[in-house]
């Protein structure tokens, strides 16, 4: 028996020194791997592209007509991309596009021309062939005047024309030819201009990218991007520690933040866009169609503990219905402070002097739910107590726009226009249950005056005082109670270089560009 | 032989046509939309209509069971809703992994449990036996999110002679194998300890019987009488649970899957719930259906060759 055991020691041994390696020897070259919490990819077409992983992905691979400067989501910072300049009428609805010459697009699909702008902005246009499609509805005509020129013309003025031709969601431009040769194969091998381009996908491991030699700003630096789909935290951690990631998708919780802090060689980046989170309270129905236990409910939140639980470098205090730095947010609309004694006195005040039971459907996603348990128990302070009914998470977003829970926790980035935010949540246009629903799960309409007169307006000043006389009235009607928002958070190690200050990114993950590089 | 299996297949096609059936029902009245999972939350009604219409969703669902089976029955599984890949071709790509984890698994569990198994009934209730029981059953207790973990912090971080993340190249063999064995000892363990159990049971109650009694009379060796004897009468409730065991394994090890960072059937499957895809989940289900009906046709053709009786009924 000893023999035996000292044998099958011995080939153990010889095994694991035969097939093992150590794993840091593993050579990096200038592949960026990164590790992403994610089974798979979805469709690559970007303008399908709505989760966080395929938004990362699809702004590695195409471009816009103009984009955000690399690291900012600051509208302001809008510069040239795919069209070197423009020009719009004097009432602002006509706007003329000059395209740069010789952009290429990935795997010979030719010269980018005005041809492929046409097709693909009214592809993002169209409710079949996207997923923005609403975005595009002021859009009247879209025309290509010749080869590198293409007019705009909208119905209306919009609050940001170039907000939408951006390199995010809609904006970002295909090749014609490639949609068409590729027909529905196009969401699984897409063809765009931008630094990289689609290698291939192996289902339920990783997307390969490779370099595009061609890229008009110049071949990119890093010459492969592995991005690894791992979706356990634990393991993508482990991967990260053990450098066999260079590029980590990141937990907005410090505790996360503070342990990652502390692997060698690591650099935590924390950037915008932040996720504002939400309580929609439905305003049309009991009991929150009672303004006195909506404001119960606006006295009962405590912001400051909330961060404290989600952390101070991650979260922030909310302080309107539109997220900080979005183009029109205003930060004094009178929101009701955490005051518990008040909220109990307005609970008997509406006939509930033994406080309120409601009960509220929501996620079972972690991060929501920790979040939810921690309002719950806030609220039970106050008298009120929430009757959690968690169900999954798909489960969660049918439910809620069927109208089934009176009160809605939603978290959520947008395009930074106080605008958009505030006419997909507070808009009567958007409550759901209409033929033209969104997100608006409180019903109120009180400030479509206000959004609608915003959106149509050429005087910016004029709309900055009518997106915060609405911010002002939402907030007075509490048809939703603001508790936090949430930044992005991923980890890095300190050899790469994104060649930018990350401050922000549309696309909710580091934007890897021709200047990005492992040192 | 043959025609023995060629009715056993054609007995499994009402069972998977049941099974196929009842998980298109199910899929379609757990709520959650999947052109709200693909479109995401920002899409409008007129969106979501047009995308339900382009997936076939706004058809009567008669037409969609006929379309589905009729199209299952030549072996044709369409595209995931989602990703808009080839169902066929998705599987293909995981199921190697998957076989690769399971058949390593068991094999591991069986090298291991059934000679710990035979020892402990060997030495029942002495150190042995008591340490094996009680070993087993911390190896049953341990659930395989936290010995993975363990396994990975010990050999990748610590000794790094495994790396952290999983998948291999199919192709790379050598790469393939390095990354099975933690995968493996992580699931094996708790096969090993099952197995152990089961075979220390059968052996007790196979050792107790008049036949050893006679063969140990006519002074056949002990170690005969234990490993043929024995062991062979044993056999029959250890292949059972092998059998059961790897058809659970086939679909159920999404756990090590995940902890591992391989690609898997299981994790496909989770995957294509939690985003509501109807399409691969019901292609899932035909395959995963599929398997188990082999392994259980391969565990009853090894209960023939384990007891000519079985055969001969």
């Amino acid at each position: 028996m000893r023999g035996f055991r000292a044998a099958l020691l011995g080939s153990a041994l010889a095994i694991a020194s035969a097939i093992g390696f150590n794993t840091t020897a593993m050579a990096q070259g200038q592949t960026l791997r990164v590790g992403m919490a994610a089974q798979d990819v979805g469709r690559l077409d970007p303008h399908f592209a709505v989760s966080t992983i395929d938004r990362v992905v699809v702004a590695w691979m195409f471009n816009g007509l103009v984009r955000f400067k690399p690291g900012s989501i600051n509208p302001a910072e809008i510069e040239p991309d795919l069209a070197e300049r423009w020009e719009s009428s004097a009432d602002g609805k006509t706007w003329t596009f000059h395209l740069r010459r010789g952009v290429q697009f990935h795997g010979g699909y030719g010269e980018l021309t005005a041809e492929d702008v046409v097709f693909s902005l009214r592809k993002s246009g169209t409710a079949a062939t996207s997923a923005f499609a609403a975005d595009y509805r002021a859009i009247e005509t879209i025309e290509a005047v010749d080869s590198h020129t293409v007019r705009i013309v909208l119905r209306e003025n919009i609050p940001s024309m170039l907000g939408i031709l951006t390199n995010y969601s809609g904006g970002y431009i295909v090749s014609k030819r490639a949609v068409e040769e590729r027909g529905d194969n196009f969401v699984r091998s897409p063809i765009g201009t931008g630094p990289f381009a689609l290698d291939r996908v192996t289902p339920n491991q990783s997307a390969e990218l490779v370099a595009h030699a061609q890229y008009y700003r110049g071949a990119p630096q890093i010459g492969r991007i592995s991005y690894r789909f791992i979706p356990s935290d634990a393991s993508r951690d482990l991967a990260f520690q053990n450098r066999e990631l260079d590029l980590n998708y990141g937990r907005g919780d410090q505790t996360w933040v503070n342990r990652t802090r502390q692997v060698p060689n690591t650099v935590v980046d924390v950037f915008e866009p932040g996720e504002l989170a939400i309580l929609h309270l439905n305003t049309n129905q009991p009991p929150f169609n009672d303004i006195r236990i909506r404001q119960a409910m606006a006295h009962a939140v405590n912001r400051s503990e909330l961060v404290r639980f989600r952390g101070q470098d991650v979260a922030r205090e909310a302080q309107s219905v539109v997220p900080r730095g979005y183009l029109g947010f205003t930060n004094d609309n009178g929101l009701l402070p955490a005051d518990p004694a008040r909220a109990r006195a307005l609970l008997a005040e509406a006939g509930h002097p033994n406080g309120i039971t409601i009960r509220v459907i929501h996620t079972q996603l972690p991060e929501m739910l920790n979040m939810m348990q921690v309002v719950q128990q806030q609220l039970r302070r106050s008298g009120i107590t929430l009757d959690l009914q968690v169900v999954e998470h798909a489960t969660f977003h049918q439910q809620i726009r069927q109208d089934l829970s009176p009160m809605v926790y939603y978290s959520a980035a947008r395009f930074p226009v106080a605008d958009i935010y505030m006419t997909q949540f507070f808009h009567g246009r958007s409550r759901v249950r209409t033929p033209t629903a969104v997100t608006n799960f409180s019903h109120c309409s009180q400030a479509d005056s206000q959004i609608d007169a915003a959106r149509v307006s050429t005087d910016i000043e004029e709309q900055k005082r009518l997106w915060a006389e609405a911010q002002r009235i939402l907030v007075q009607n509490v048809c939703g109670v603001p508790l936090i928002e949430t930044l992005l958070v991923f980890a890095r190690r300190d050899n790469l270089d994104y060649g930018y200050e990350l401050k922000g990114s549309m696309s909710l993950g580091p934007l890897i560009t021709e200047a990005t590089r492992l040192r | 032989m043959t025609g023995f299996v060629i009715r056993r297949l054609l007995a499994a096609v009402p069972t998977l046509i049941a099974v196929l059936t009842l998980v298109f029902i199910i899929v379609r009245i757990v709520p959650g939309d999947p052109a709200l999972v693909i479109l995401g939350d920002q899409a409008t009604p007129e969106a979501i209509a047009a995308l339900r219409t382009r997936l076939g969703l706004d058809r009567s669902l008669w037409a969609q069971y006929f379309s589905f089976i009729t199209s299952a029955l030549v072996g044709d599984f369409g595209v995931s809703m989602v990703t808009g890949r080839s169902i066929t071709a998705e599987v293909a790509a995981v199921l190697p992994h998957t076989l690769d984890l399971t058949i390593a698994s068991m094999i591991f569990g069986v090298v291991i449990g059934v000679p710990v198994g035979i020892w402990a009934a060997l030495n029942r209730n002495g150190v042995v036996d008591v340490a094996a029981r009680v070993l087993s059953l911390l190896g049953l207790s341990f659930p395989v999110f936290v010995s993975g973990i363990f396994l990975l912090l010990a050999f990748s971080l610590h000794w790094r002679w495994f790396p952290v993340i999983g998948g291999a190249d199919l192709a790379d063999y050598g790469d393939r194998l390095h990354k099975l064995v933690l995968p493996t000892v992580a699931l094996g363990l708790i096969m090993a300890a099952y197995i152990t159990r089961v075979t220390r049971s059968a052996m007790l109650a196979s050792l107790s019987e008049d036949y050893i009694r006679t063969a140990r009379a006519k002074g056949v060796p002990w170690r005969r009488v234990v490993w043929v004897h024995g062991l062979r009468n044993a056999s029959i409730p250890i292949v059972t649970v092998v059998g059961l065991y790897v058809g659970i394994l086939l679909g159920n090890s999404v756990l090590t899957e995940i902890v591992f960072n391989r690609p898997g059937l299981g994790k496909i499957i989770v995957g294509a719930l939690n985003q509501r895809d109807y399409t691969m989940l019901q292609g899932l289900m035909v395959i995963y259906c599929f398997l188990i009906v082999v392994v259980n046709l391969i565990t009853d053709l090894l209960y023939g060759v384990i007891d000519p009786r079985v055969k001969a009924e």
